[in-house]
C-alpha cells in the first residue's frame, strides 16, 4: 500500500506540489491524470524516494521513502519518459546491464522472458539509438520489470506509441496486475487509454488534488444533468413518444438534456413502449469529459 | 544487492562508452602519444647527436645544468663526459616526469566528465537512481570506471617511454638507465594519487554542472599547477626528488579524502536528481 500524506515540493520559486494525500491500495491501477506541468512526475520522483518532498511523508508497505529509499527501490519498477536506456549499447546489453546493477541471478533467463513478452526478439542486438521510439518505451518497460517489482511507476507509457503499441502496453499493465498482483500507478493524458486499464483516479492540477475516486463516483459528481442520445425507430414520432423534450439530430437520433441521472430509466421506458431502441449512450461522461469538466471547476482557484 | 556485481557492471559500461566513441579514446591516445613518447624520444634522439652549445635557444638549459651539476644536486651529473650525455640523463630522467602527469590527469578528466555529467547530459542518470543501487556503489564503479582506465593508458606510456628511452640512451651510457627511482615513484604513487584527486574534482563539478563539455572544460584547469611543474624543472628551480614526489603523492591523497567527504555529502541521490532536474 503506497501512503501519501500532505506532500509540498517547492523547486526555489516554483511550488510543484501543495499538500498531496492519498492512498493507493494493494493491487489496484491508480491512474494519476493531469496536464504538462501539474506535478506527475515530480510526485512519482518522490513516491520512490529518488526526490526528496520539502514536507510530508510518503509510505510504501510501511517503509519511508525518504529515508529507506534502496529498500523502496528494490520493490519498485519506474519508468519515465527519459527512458534512460544507453543509446550505443545493444537492447540486449542494456538489459544485462540494469540485472547487473540490480544483483539478479539467473539475469538471461529473465530477460529472454522480457525480450518474448516485449516481443523484441528481432531488436534485441541491435543498438538502442536506432531503436523507434514504441521500441525505446517497450524496452524501457522490460527494463523496470527486470526485477520483478511489486509495485509500478510508469510515467506517460503510451507516449510516442502506435496503436499496436499502446494496445500491447495496456495488454501488459493489465496482465501485470490481474496475474502478478502489481500494484500500478499510471501517468497519462490520453484519458481514453487510462479508462481501460485504471481502478480510480487522481487528478492533479497545479500540484494541487483536485479530485480523487473510481470512475463512476466521479461521474456521478460531474455529471448531475447528464445528456442523452438515443438511436431508435419512432414510428409516432419523438414527440409523442416521451413527456421529455428532444432534441432531433435525425429521424432516428435524438438529445435528451436531463435534470438528473434518475430520469433515464424513466426515459427509457417511455422510449420503448413507443418504438425499438436500439442505443442509447450519455455523451460527456467519458474520462476525457470528466477531466475537462474537472479542469473547468478548478480552473479559478 | 550484490555490490560486486553492480560495480563491474558500471566500470564495464562506462569503458564500453569510451571505446565506442571516438571523439572520446583519440585525444587520450593522442596526448599520450605525443607527450609521453614522440616529444620525449625526438628530444633525447636530437640531444644525443647535436652540437648544443652552438644552438642559442637552449642555453638556458644548459646554464641550469652546469648549475646542478655545481651545486651537485643530481651527483651523476659530474661524472658525465659531455653536455650530450648530461642533457639527455636530465631530460629522460627528470625532465619528462612531470610532463607524464598529464596524462593521467587528461584521461581522467575525459572520463569522469564522461561517466557523470556525460550521464547526466544523455538523461541516463535517472535510470540509474531509480535502481537500488547505493550511492556508495555507484560512486566506487564510476570512480574505478575513470581510474583504471587513466592508470593503464599512464602505465603503458611508461613503459614503452622507457623502452624507447633506454634504447636512445644505452648506447650513450653502456647501461639501461631507466627508470630511476624518481620514475618508480612517479608511476606507481605519484600517478594513482593525482588520477584519484583529478577524479574527485571532477566528480564534484560534474554534479554541479549540466554537460559534458562544461565539465571537461573545468576539469582541464588542473593542467594549471602541472605546467608550472614542468617549468620548474626546466629552469632547475624546482628539482623534484624522491622525497619530494612522496610527499606530492602523500598531499594529492590527502586532498582526495578531502574531496571524498564532500562528494559524499554534496551527491546523495536527492542531490543528484534534483540536479538534473
Amino acid at each position: 500500500m503506497i501512503e501519501a500524506t500532505n506532500i509540498s515540493k517547492q523547486f526555489k520559486v516554483h511550488q510543484a506540489l501543495q499538500d498531496v494525500s492519498f492512498t493507493v491500495k494493494q493491487g489496484s491501477v491508480t491512474g494519476l491524470i493531469g496536464p504538462n506541468g501539474s506535478g506527475k512526475t515530480t510526485l512519482i520522483r518522490i513516491m520512490n524516494g529518488v526526490l526528496g518532498a520539502s514536507s510530508g511523508q510518503v509510505t510504501i508497505n510501511g517503509l519511508d521513502t525518504a529515508r529507506e529509499a534502496e529498500k523502496v527501490l528494490a520493490i519498485c519498477g519506474t519508468l519515465t519518459e527519459q527512458s534512460g536506456l544507453y543509446e550505443n549499447m545493444s537492447g540486449r546489453d542494456n538489459l544485462t546491464f540494469f540485472a547487473d546493477v540490480f544483483g539478479l541471478k539467473h539475469a538471461q533467463k529473465r530477460i529472454d522472458e522480457l525480450v518474448t513478452l516485449f516481443e523484441l526478439q528481432d531488436y534485441q542486438h541491435r543498438k538502442v539509438g536506432t531503436y523507434s521510439t514504441g521500441m525505446k518505451k517497450r524496452l524501457g518497460l522490460a527494463r523496470v520489470l527486470l526485477h520483478r517489482p511489486s509495485i509500478l511507476f510508469l510515467d506517460e507509457p503510451t507516449n510516442g506509441l502506435d496503436p499496436d503499441g499502446i494496445q500491447m502496453v495496456l495488454r501488459i499493465i493489465r496482465q501485470l496486475n490481474q496475474e502478478e498482483k502489481m500494484t500500478i500507478l499510471v501517468s497519462s493524458h490520453v484519458l481514453s487509454q487510462l479508462s481501460a486499464v485504471c481502478d480510480r483516479y487522481i487528478f492533479l492540477e497545479k500540484g494541487r488534488i483536485v479530485e480523487e475516486g473510481t470512475e463512476q463516483e466521479i461521474v456521478s459528481r460531474y455529471l448531475s444533468t447528464p445528456k442523452l442520445e438515443v438511436e431508435a425507430d419512432m414510428p409516432d414520432g419523438w414527440h409523442t413518444a416521451t413527456d421529455y423534450t428532444p432534441e432531433i439530430i435525425s429521424a432516428h437520433q435524438a438529445m435528451f438534456q436531463l435534470t438528473s441521472r434518475e430520469d433515464i430509466p424513466l426515459l427509457l421506458r417511455q422510449l420503448t413502449e413507443h418504438g425499438q431502441v436500439y442505443q442509447a449512450r450519455i455523451t460527456g461522461s467519458d474520462l476525457e469529459s470528466i477531466y475537462f469538466a474537472i479542469r473547468e471547476a478548478h480552473h479559478h482557484e | 544487492m550484490n555490490n560486486r556485481q553492480a560495480i563491474r557492471a558500471l566500470v564495464r559500461k562506462d569503458i564500453r562508452s569510451v571505446t565506442a566513441s571516438v571523439q572520446l579514446w583519440l585525444p587520450m591516445l593522442i596526448v599520450p602519444l605525443i607527450i609521453g613518447i614522440i616529444m620525449p624520444s625526438a628530444l633525447l634522439w636530437a640531444a644525443s647527436r647535436m652540437e648544443l652549445r652552438s644552438l642559442g635557444n637552449i642555453s638556458f638549459l644548459l646554464e641550469s645544468l652546469d648549475a646542478l651539476t655545481h651545486s651537485g644536486q643530481i651527483p651523476q651529473l659530474a661524472s658525465m663526459p659531455t653536455d650530450n650525455h648530461r642533457i639527455v640523463y636530465y631530460l629522460a630522467m627528470y625532465m619528462f616526469a612531470p610532463l607524464f602527469l598529464i596524462i593521467p590527469v587528461m584521461a581522467s578528466s575525459i572520463l569522469t566528465a564522461n561517466s557523470f555529467a556525460g550521464e547526466k547530459e544523455r538523461k541516463t542518470l535517472e535510470g540509474l537512481l531509480f535502481t537500488p543501487i547505493s550511492m556508495d556503489t555507484l560512486f566506487k564503479g564510476k570512480v574505478l570506471a575513470a581510474l583504471i582506465p587513466s592508470l593503464l593508458l599512464s602505465w603503458v606510456t611508461f613503459l614503452i617511454y622507457g623502452i624507447i628511452a633506454n634504447i636512445l640512451m644505452y648506447p650513450m651510457f653502456g647501461t639501461l638507465m631507466f627508470p630511476n627511482l624518481n620514475w618508480i615513484i612517479l608511476v606507481v604513487w605519484v600517478v594513482p594519487a593525482c588520477s584519484l584527486m583529478v577524479i574527485l574534482l571532477n566528480v564534484l563539478i560534474s554534479a554541479k554542472v549540466h554537460g559534458f563539455q562544461e565539465a571537461y572544460q573545468l576539469g582541464g584547469l588542473i593542467v594549471l599547477p602541472l605546467i608550472a611543474l614542468v617549468a620548474g624543472q626546466a629552469s632547475g628551480m624546482l628539482l623534484i626528488g624522491p622525497w619530494m614526489l612522496l610527499m606530492i603523492g602523500a598531499l594529492l591523497l590527502l586532498i582526495s579524502m578531502v574531496l571524498l567527504r564532500f562528494v559524499t555529502l554534496w551527491n546523495s541521490r536527492q542531490q543528484l536528481a534534483e540536479s538534473q532536474i
